[in-house]
């Protein structure tokens, strides 16, 4: 259904059509409106509509989903903890949960500005939100990448600068083969996934689906993190790998960036700053579209 | 009358050496039931003395680099594996005897460590363990691997780690590393 708002009564002509999608449509006047109904053969399609010229002309644009799937690609941004679990806290009573959501909002503006991918939030407030969900939700909106946003802390006083880590599967070496055989076969994994797929509700997680996707989630840290090297002038602490629990069933490429140490007293009162949230967020996008620029087609 | 006394006080001290055996042996007794409380009764052997001291290997961090740095530290030798890895861990909470940092919480309480056949130790810990950690990815990382690395350098028989919060599994620490899975050592978080 759309509706048109118009001050200037409108005559409706009919004109017979045919059309693949489109069963029959048929306009209402509602007070200054006219409702357009659109009734199709089937719910898989999208649209687009805009209107052009004077007199206005109204073009509606169709297309199957399928289609559409291709054209719209997806980043999902997840800022780290959440509600009743904050994470990491400042001496100074910064919280982890507030800093990873600043750089993430400012994250998702940037990338959407520049680079033709939409991002999905985790959350885009101060609510819980269980880590294997954040794994479901980049799957179920077929991620082409995932990025977890963190702040650090350390027993270490010390300790500061960024890192950024990939997934480490501490497997055995029996345990690495079989994974390096499904990494070479993700292809197939996909389709596997695909099948499975059937049920659109259903909240989709693969224990290890991050396996297949290592060696890509390792060249996104080190594009991520010489980025944040270059803007921040932090010490280079390089790309890490460890188990963390929210990149596990990822199916995409997917990093977690410790974007400083929230327990040093000089980073946490930097985290706290927006100068420094939007250069954080500048930094891992730029890292971002550089790998979208060499790895994606 | 001299040879009656004498047999009464011959009685008397054969009376006294039994009664003094006597005391002995069930004091040595009781004192061997008390010692058979701390290490796992199925393992003591009470005719070994127990009190024979090995040296073991613990891993801390420093202020000076990311890495975990070993520790000399001397346990009380056992047959029994488990009761050796458990004063591992317990000497773990206790800290550095240098200016090392202990990434455990001084709150910890060992609750329990199991070791099935299978290679993997369970390690139980009290809710400090996560109630009182100080969450963030870097210091989750060290206390794992301190955890870990210390039981699987100094035992070979005990190849993963699974750590436990009040006898059952958690799902992270405070958010970050998964607690789901038993961990392998990384050697190469070790200062060379």
């Amino acid at each position: 259904m759309i509706e048109v708002k118009t001050r200037i009564p409108l005559g409706i002509q009919r004109k017979s059509f045919e059309s693949r999608f489109i069963e029959s449509f048929s306009w209402t006047r509602r007070n200054n409106s006219l409702i357009l109904t659109i009734k199709a053969n089937h719910g898989n399609f999208s649209y687009d509509y805009f209107t052009i010229g004077y007199p206005p002309k109204l073009i509606i644009d169709l297309r199957e989903v399928q289609e559409e799937q291709k054209a719209v690609r997806t980043i999902v941004i997840d800022p780290g903890h959440g509600g009743l679990e904050s994470g990491a806290k400042g001496k100074f009573g910064t919280l982890e949960k507030e800093v990873t959501l600043g750089i993430s909002l400012r994250l998702k503006t940037v990338i959407e500005r520049n680079l033709a991918y939409r991002v999905v939030l985790t959350r885009d407030r101060d609510i819980d939100k269980a880590l294997d969900d954040r794994a479901a939700l980049a799957n179920n909106n077929k991620a082409d990448l995932f990025v977890s946003i963190h702040a650090n802390s350390s027993y270490r006083k010390n300790a500061r600068g960024s890192e950024t880590y990939f997934l480490s599967l501490n497997a055995t070496d029996e345990e690495a083969r079989r994974l390096a055989y499904l990494e070479n076969s993700s292809a197939q994994l996909e389709e596997r996934i695909e099948g499975d797929n059937q049920d659109e509700i259903k909240m989709i997680l693969w224990d290890m689906a991050q396996a297949a996707y290592l060696h890509q989630s390792s060249r996104l840290a080190e594009l991520i993190q010489s980025e944040l090297n270059v803007l921040l002038r932090t010490a280079n602490r390089g790309i890490k790998q460890a188990p963390f629990k929210v990149l596990t069933g990822v199916a995409c490429p997917a990093v977690l960036v410790e974007v400083a140490f929230i327990s040093n007293p000089v980073e946490e009162k930097e985290l706290g700053t927006e100068e420094f949230q939007y250069k954080v967020a500048e930094a891992v996008y730029q890292g971002i579209a550089k790998f979208l620029r060499r790895y994606s087609q | 009358m001299d040879v009656k006394r004498l047999v009464i006080l011959g009685a008397l001290f054969v009376l006294l050496v039994i009664l003094v055996i006597v005391f002995f042996i069930r004091g040595g007794g009781e004192k061997a039931i008390q010692s058979q409380v701390s290490p796992p009764p199925e393992m003591y052997h009470p005719s070994e003395k127990p009190q024979e001291k090995k040296k073991i290997i613990l891993f801390f961090l420093s202020e000076d680099d990311t890495l975990l740095h070993p520790e000399e530290r001397e346990i009380y030798a056992s047959p029994s594996i488990v009761y050796e890895a458990k004063q591992v861990i317990e000497e773990l909470i206790r800290g550095s005897q240098n200016d090392f940092l202990s990434p455990l919480p001084p709150q910890t309480r060992l609750r329990e460590l199991y070791l099935p056949e299978n290679g993997v130790a369970y390690v139980d810990f009290s809710k400090d363990f996560q109630g009182t950690h100080s969450s963030g990815s870097s210091a989750e990382i060290s206390t794992v691997y301190s955890i870990v690395n210390s039981l699987t350098y100094n035992f070979r028989s005990i190849k993963k780690v699974f750590i436990l919060v009040e006898g059952g599994e958690k799902e992270t620490l405070g958010g970050h590393i998964n607690l789901n899975i038993a961990f392998l050592p990384q050697y190469s978080l070790i200062a060379k």
